[in-house]
C-alpha cells in the first residue's frame, strides 16, 4: 500500500539512518576484508612451503657465558630430546652424532696448495639431509670418506675470502674433484689411520660437516675415546612450520634456530594478532552501528506514534503498519550487503594485483566464508531489528 | 458502566441494551455524558469499562488485534469526532487510504459522493489546509469507503450547515441501506434528522 509508505516514511531522520548505514558498511568491509586477507595470507604461507618437503629445523641451545666457562653443558640431555619428540609439531626428531676422536684433514700433491686443519664430523640420518648423492655411502673396504659441507662455507670462501686474498674462486664441481686426506686418530701415540676424503655435496639445510652416520658409528667404535657429549644440535621435521607453537616452544625453552626458517611461523603469529585486532575493531563498529540502526528505527516509529495509532484506528494491523519500516530496513541491509561485498572484492582484486607483482598467488575472488559471514551477520541484525519494530508498533496499537 | 457520572443514563445504567443491525440510532446528550466513549467502547478503542459488550455474540474483550483490524476493515466503520485525517495527504488520498483496502467504491462513485457534499473541488488539496467543515465531509466519505455492519458517527455534522448536514445524512442513510447496516449517530442536541426511529439518552 503506497499511501502507508508515504505516511510512515516521512518521519525518518536522514542523518541517523545515513550514519547507521555508513557505520555498518564500514564495519562490514573491515570485517570481511580482514577475513578475506587472513584466508589469502594463510594460503600463501602454507603454499610457500612445499607440502612434499616439510620444513627441517635445526635447533641448538643458546650459547651463554656459562657454556664458555664450561659450567653448563651446551648439549641436549636425553630428557630434553624426549620432550622435543613429544611436541605435536615435531614429526621426526634426530640428534646430531659427533666424532669422539680427533680428526684432521690435509692435502698433498702438486696441484693444490698444501694445508692441514683440525676438523670435526657430525652425522644425522640420511633422510634429514638435503643432498642426494651416489657417493654418499661408507665402505670400509674402499676407505673413502664422503663429506658434505654447508653451502655457506663455499660461499664464504668464494665471495669473501678468495677475492680479498687474491685467490681463485672454486666452483662446486672442482671442489668435489679435489682429493684430500682425512686422518682419524685413536687414543695413544701412532694410533691413527689416513683415509681419502671427498666432498660429495653442499647442504643448505645443515650448518655442519656431515659424514654418513654408519661411518661415524664405525669410527667412534674404532677410534673413539672422548667422553660422550650430549648432542649440541637437534634436527626436527615439521609438517606445518607455520605452526606458531614452534616459536613459542623454542622461546620458552631458550633454544635457538635459524630464524629465517621459522619466518612463516612468526608471520602467522603476527598475522593472527593483526587480524584478531581487526576483527575486534570491526565487531565493535558493527555493534555500535547496529545500535544506531535500532535506535534510528525506534526513533522513527516513536515520531510517527500518533500516525500509527490513527492507522490502527482505521483498521490497519500492526503487522501492516510495520511493513514500511521493515522494507526500509531490508533496503538498507541489502545496500550494506551489496556494497560491502563489492568493496571487499574490489580490495581483494587490488591485493591480488599487488600480490601478483610479488608473484604471490592470491585469489582475486572472495572466499566462501566471506559470503557466509556477511549473510549470517545481516540475518542476525535484520532479525533483531524486525523483532524490535514489531514490538514497538504493537505497543502503539490496540 | 463507565467510571464517570452516568446516573440516569439509558445506556450506561441499563441492565442490557441491544443495538440491531440495519437500524439507525441517535444518541443525544450534552457534553461529558460519554457519547464518544460509547462509540469507542463498541469500536474497541476503549477497554476501561465494567460489564460485557458483545459483537455478533462474541465478547469484545476476546478479540485479538488481528480480529480487531478485520472488524474495523469489514464490520465497523467510524467517523471520528477528531476526524483522524492525515494532514500531509490530499483529501482524495485520505479517502483512498481506506478505499484501497477493499476497493469498495470506484473512483467515479467517490467523485460523485464528493460532488454531492460539495467538496469535489478540494479533493486534490492537502487535507491539512481544508476547513474543519470540509475535513468533516472528507472523513464521512472515507468512512463510507468500506464494508460495514454498523457505522459509528461521532458528531459528524458539527461544523456543517443544516443543508449540508441533511445531504450528508441522506448519503449516510443511503450507504447504510445498501449494506443493510446499522447506524449509531451521536449528537449534542436534537438533530431533527428525519427517519430516526430509535433515540437513546445518555
Amino acid at each position: 500500500m503506497k499511501l502507508l509508505y508515504q505516511i510512515l516514511w516521512k518521519d525518518y531522520s536522514r542523518v541517523h539512518l545515513l550514519g547507521a548505514f555508513l557505520g555498518t558498511l564500514a564495519g562490514f568491509v573491515l570485517l570481511l576484508a580482514g577475513i578475506q586477507f587472513y584466508m589469502d595470507l594463510k594460503a600463501v604461507l602454507s603454499e610457500n612451503r612445499d607440502l612434499l618437503d616439510p620444513e627441517y629445523i635445526v635447533i641448538n641451545k643458546k650459547v651463554n657465558i656459562g657454556n664458555t666457562l664450561g659450567l653448563t653443558g651446551g648439549g641436549f640431555s636425553e630428557e630434553e630430546i624426549a620432550e622435543i619428540k613429544a611436541q605435536s609439531f615435531a614429526d621426526q626428531v634426530a640428534a646430531f652424532n659427533s666424532n669422539e676422536f680427533p680428526v684432521q684433514a690435509y692435502t698433498e700433491g702438486e696441484q693444490v696448495p698444501n694445508f692441514i686443519t683440525d676438523l670435526f664430523f657430525e652425522a644425522i640420518p640420511d633422510e634429514f639431509i638435503d643432498v642426494k648423492s651416489e657417493d654418499w655411502r661408507w665402505d670400509p673396504e674402499e676407505g673413502t670418506i664422503p663429506v658434505i659441507i654447508p653451502q655457506d662455507y663455499l660461499n664464504l670462501y668464494n665471495f669473501g675470502f678468495a677475492p680479498s686474498q687474491g685467490l681463485p674462486q672454486i666452483p662446486k664441481g672442482v671442489l668435489s674433484m679435489i682429493n684430500f686426506k682425512i686422518r682419524l686418530k685413536g687414543e695413544g701415540r701412532g694410533k691413527y689411520k689416513d683415509y681419502n676424503g671427498r666432498i660429495v655435496g653442499f647442504s643448505n639445510r645443515v650448518s655442519s660437516i656431515l659424514v654418513p652416520i654408519d661411518f661415524l658409528e664405525w669410527a667412534n667404535e674404532k677410534y673413539g675415546y672422548f667422553k660422550k657429549n650430549d648432542p649440541s644440535q637437534i634436527i626436527l621435521v615439521s609438517k606445518d612450520p607455520t605452526d606458531p607453537s614452534i616459536i613459542r616452544f623454542l622461546e620458552e625453552r631458550g633454544y635457538d634456530t635459524i630464524r629465517e626458517k621459522l619466518k612463516s611461523s612468526r608471520m602467522n603469529i603476527i598475522l593472527k594478532f593483526v587480524i584478531s585486532f581487526l576483527v575486534l575493531v570491526a565487531a565493535i563498529i558493527i555493534g555500535l552501528a547496529f545500535l544506531v540502526f535500532l535506535l534510528s528505527l525506534q526513533l522513527m516509529i516513536s515520531r510517527s506514534a500518533e500516525k500509527i495509532r490513527r492507522l490502527n484506528k482505521l483498521g490497519f494491523h500492526y503487522r501492516e503498519i510495520s511493513r514500511p519500516y521493515i522494507l526500509l530496513l531490508f533496503l538498507l541491509m541489502a545496500g550494506i550487503t551489496g556494497l560491502s561485498l563489492l568493496l571487499t572484492s574490489l580490495l581483494a582484486g587490488k591485493l591480488h594485483q599487488t600480490a601478483e607483482a610479488w608473484s604471490l598467488n592470491i585469489s582475486s575472488s572472495l572466499h566462501g566464508i566471506i559470503y557466509g559471514t556477511a549473510l549470517s551477520l545481516i540475518l542476525l541484525i535484520t532479525a533483531s531489528n524486525v523483532a524490535a519494530i514489531l514490538i514497538s508498533t504493537k505497543k502503539l496499537c490496540k | 458502566m463507565l467510571e464517570q457520572n452516568t446516573s440516569g443514563s439509558e445506556v450506561w445504567e441499563a441492565e442490557s441494551l441491544i443495538l440491531e443491525q440495519g437500524k439507525p440510532y441517535v444518541v443525544e446528550a450534552p457534553s461529558g455524558r460519554g457519547k464518544t466513549s460509547l462509540l469507542s467502547v463498541i469500536y474497541g478503542i476503549r477497554t476501561d469499562y465494567q460489564g460485557l459488550v458483545f459483537l455478533d455474540e462474541r465478547k469484545l474483550s476476546s478479540f485479538s488485534s488481528k480480529e480487531w483490524s478485520k472488524i474495523r476493515k469489514n464490520k465497523l466503520s467510524f467517523i471520528f469526532q477528531g476526524l483522524e485525517l492525515f494532514d500531509e495527504l490530499t483529501a482524495m488520498e485520505n479517502i483512498q487510504l481506506k478505499n484501497r483496502i477493499s476497493a469498495y467504491h470506484s473512483d467515479e462513485r467517490i467523485m460523485e459522493m464528493a460532488h454531492l457534499l460539495g467538496i469535489d473541488p478540494f479533493l486534490q488539496r492537502k487535507a491539512g489546509i481544508l476547513s474543519f467543515g470540509q475535513q468533516q465531509r472528507v472523513a464521512i466519505i472515507r468512512a463510507l469507503c468500506q464494508p460495514f455492519n454498523f457505522l459509528l458517527a461521532d458528531e459528524c455534522f458539527s461544523h456543517m450547515d443544516r443543508e449540508n448536514s441533511l445531504t450528508a445524512y441522506q448519503l449516510i442513510r443511503e450507504e447504510c441501506k445498501a449494506r443493510e447496516a446499522g447506524l449509531i449517530l451521536t449528537s449534542l442536541n436534537k438533530t431533527g434528522l428525519p427517519n430516526i426511529d430509535h433515540s437513546l439518552k445518555l
